[in-house]
């Protein structure tokens, strides 16, 4: 689908949305990475299509949920696991199988396959691979004479059949083509991630670590604020459940409510504030009706994104005031209410320590090396703006950086 | 670059034209001195008062909020100060060097290397590290410094 692009806003101009973009920056599937998935599930589907069992039987072999919309992010609790899901759409074989015959199948079809470990789950195959990348591979077929890939994915527990196993209806494919519709490109957006992600590359050649060499054709996943926010908002939501061992607000319902708030052009914090504005807002509808909150795909409405979450109101009142708390602190962000210890401890316990001191040591990184060189320019407002946001900058004073020493008392005290 | 001696009009006119938002608080023309107050915005706005006087050095001081301070930090508990447990006022060039003169704007020197040390103290207050640079002058056995 072809969506016009917005210029939209440069996320690490402020100081503000730029620790923030630095934390999802963190966070987010790096464009290598994103790469070798692209690969993966390519070999993973060509390796099934030389079994006997799926040979002529793949009809499509598509990512889904967040993978599918670029907003993938580290696996819940961890800094470097990623997860990407893969539906395979199967061929009229597997038609007359029942759900748990098809996990059945495709599992034995890629039990040898090279990978450290194979899991069956209830609704997909899981490959794990040795650098913490899982592909989750869920198969599906495909309901024809409807709209594009309107499917119903298996759902069985195992290992024996049971009156619970059942196909479950999805269109994965429609409503990543409705969320990409929904949230257009902006530029500035791209060209920031795609300058920090080269700044990045080129500070790790010089330390001699080693690097992935990006391919390239590599694509720059993060398209526009709308993405960036939610991979914030999966991140806050990871955190806030990290010691849960229940079910927890869906991915594709974020990316859902991330759609619908979308609008171009605007601030990374005041895009975040939106969409959990937005669900705070569905969620205490829902709770005065005294109902659960119920989400559907937009393109499928037999596809109910809050099947499994909320259980019960307490579950989703609870998610409504942890995303009252995420907004009250931006807002005393925004309004320089924090001061710098108390926003970092802040952050810290919104994302997690690590994502949160990784991002403020690489802000202060490269702020400090820009002052050093006298490369930096200033915002209007005197905001340090760095030569990689600068050459997109929307508001810049009329004053030229120079080196210069930082002298004064001497240090003993 | 200029080698003239800029006039506190001078000076006037040109904060005004590149900081619009610093206004002349005081204006002593016989003098040849004036202060102005304005803010810059990292994280925290910062409210900032520079006073000059035409043959001294500038002096830069942070209004408000009050400053906070890392006792223990390696680089002091209050980096690149001037009278830190007095008067603080910022140290933003290294008077050894030419690197500010009389013949500077303010506009174009002062105030962006202000916005320098506001970025870099936040940024040491989140990560313990002053990553700016600079130079901490060594104490002589009389107790000033060099």
């Amino acid at each position: 689908m072809t969506v016009s692009a917005y210029r939209g806003k440069n996320p690490f101009e402020d100081p503000l949305d730029r620790i923030l973009a630095e934390i999802a920056f963190s966070v987010q599937l790096p464009p290598s990475l994103h790469a070798k998935a692209c690969q993966r599930y390519k070999a993973v589907r060509e390796y099934l299509e030389r079994t006997t069992a799926f040979q002529d039987q793949i009809e499509h072999f598509y990512p889904q949920g967040s993978m599918a919309i670029d907003a993938t992010i580290s696996t819940r609790g961890t800094d470097d696991e990623y997860d990407i899901d893969i539906v395979a759409q199967l061929g009229d074989r597997y038609r007359s199988l029942t759900p748990l015959a098809i996990l059945n199948a495709l599992a034995s079809a890629l039990r040898d396959y090279p990978v450290q470990k194979i899991v069956q789950q209830t609704r997909c195959v899981t490959l794990l691979y040795a650098d913490n990348m899982h592909l989750d591979v869920t198969p599906a077929l495909r309901d024809y004479g409807t709209t594009d890939r309107q499917s119903a994915i298996t759902h069985a527990k195992g290992p024996l059949p049971s009156n619970d196993d059942c196909m479950v209806p999805m269109n994965a494919h429609g409503h990543a083509e409705w969320y990409k519709a929904s949230t257009p490109d902006e530029e500035r957006v791209i060209e920031a991630f795609k300058d920090r992600w080269f700044g990045d590359q080129r500070v790790a050649v010089r330390a001699g670590a080693e690097v992935d060499e990006v391919p390239d054709q590599t694509e720059f996943v993060v398209k526009n604020m709308a993405t960036v926010a939610l991979q914030l908002l999966k991140r806050y939501r990871n955190l806030r459940y990290s010691n849960y061992s229940g079910r927890i607000p869906p991915s594709v319902m974020l990316s859902y409510f991330a759609g619908a708030a979308a609008l171009p052009d605007m601030k990374l914090s005041d895009m975040l504030i939106r969409i959990c504005r937005w669900i705070i807002g569905e969620i205490e509808r829902a709770t005065i009706n005294r109902q659960k909150l119920h989400v559907v795909n937009p393109t499928y409405s037999a596809d109910v994104f809050t099947d499994r979450w909320p259980e019960n109101l307490d579950q989703q009142n609870q998610f409504a005031g942890y995303l009252h708390d995420l907004v009250a602190g931006i807002e005393r962000a925004k309004r320089g209410e924090l001061d710098p210890v108390t926003f970092r401890d802040w952050l810290r316990e919104m994302f997690g320590d690590r994502v949160v001191t990784r991002a403020a040591d690489k802000m202060a990184d490269a702020t400090g090396a820009a002052i050093v060189a006298g490369s930096q320019v200033y915002s209007k407002k005197g905001s340090i703006l760095l030569p990689a946001a600068a050459t997109i900058v929307t508001s810049a004073a009329p004053v030229a950086a120079k080196p210069h020493t930082f002298f004064g008392d001497p240090v003993d005290e | 670059m200029n080698s003239r001696l800029l006039s506190i009009g001078e000076q006037v006119a040109s904060m005004k034209r590149d900081w619009p938002g610093f206004r002349v608080s005081r204006l002593f023309r016989r003098d040849n001195a004036a202060r102005w107050t304005g803010n810059l915005k990292q994280f925290q706005v910062y409210r900032i008062e520079i006073r000059y006087q035409v043959h001294y050095a500038p002096e830069i001081r942070v209004l408000s909020p009050t400053l906070i301070r890392l006792p223990e930090n390696p680089e002091g508990s209050l980096p690149h100060i001037y009278d830190r447990d007095g008067d603080p006022r910022l140290c933003l060039y290294d008077p050894a060097t030419d690197e500010w003169d009389e013949t500077m704007h303010l506009s174009q020197t002062i105030v962006p290397w202000s916005a320098d040390w506001l970025a870099c103290y936040e940024l040491w207050l989140m990560t313990g590290r002053w990553t700016g640079g600079g130079r901490h002058p060594t104490p002589r056995a009389d107790g000033v410094a060099s």
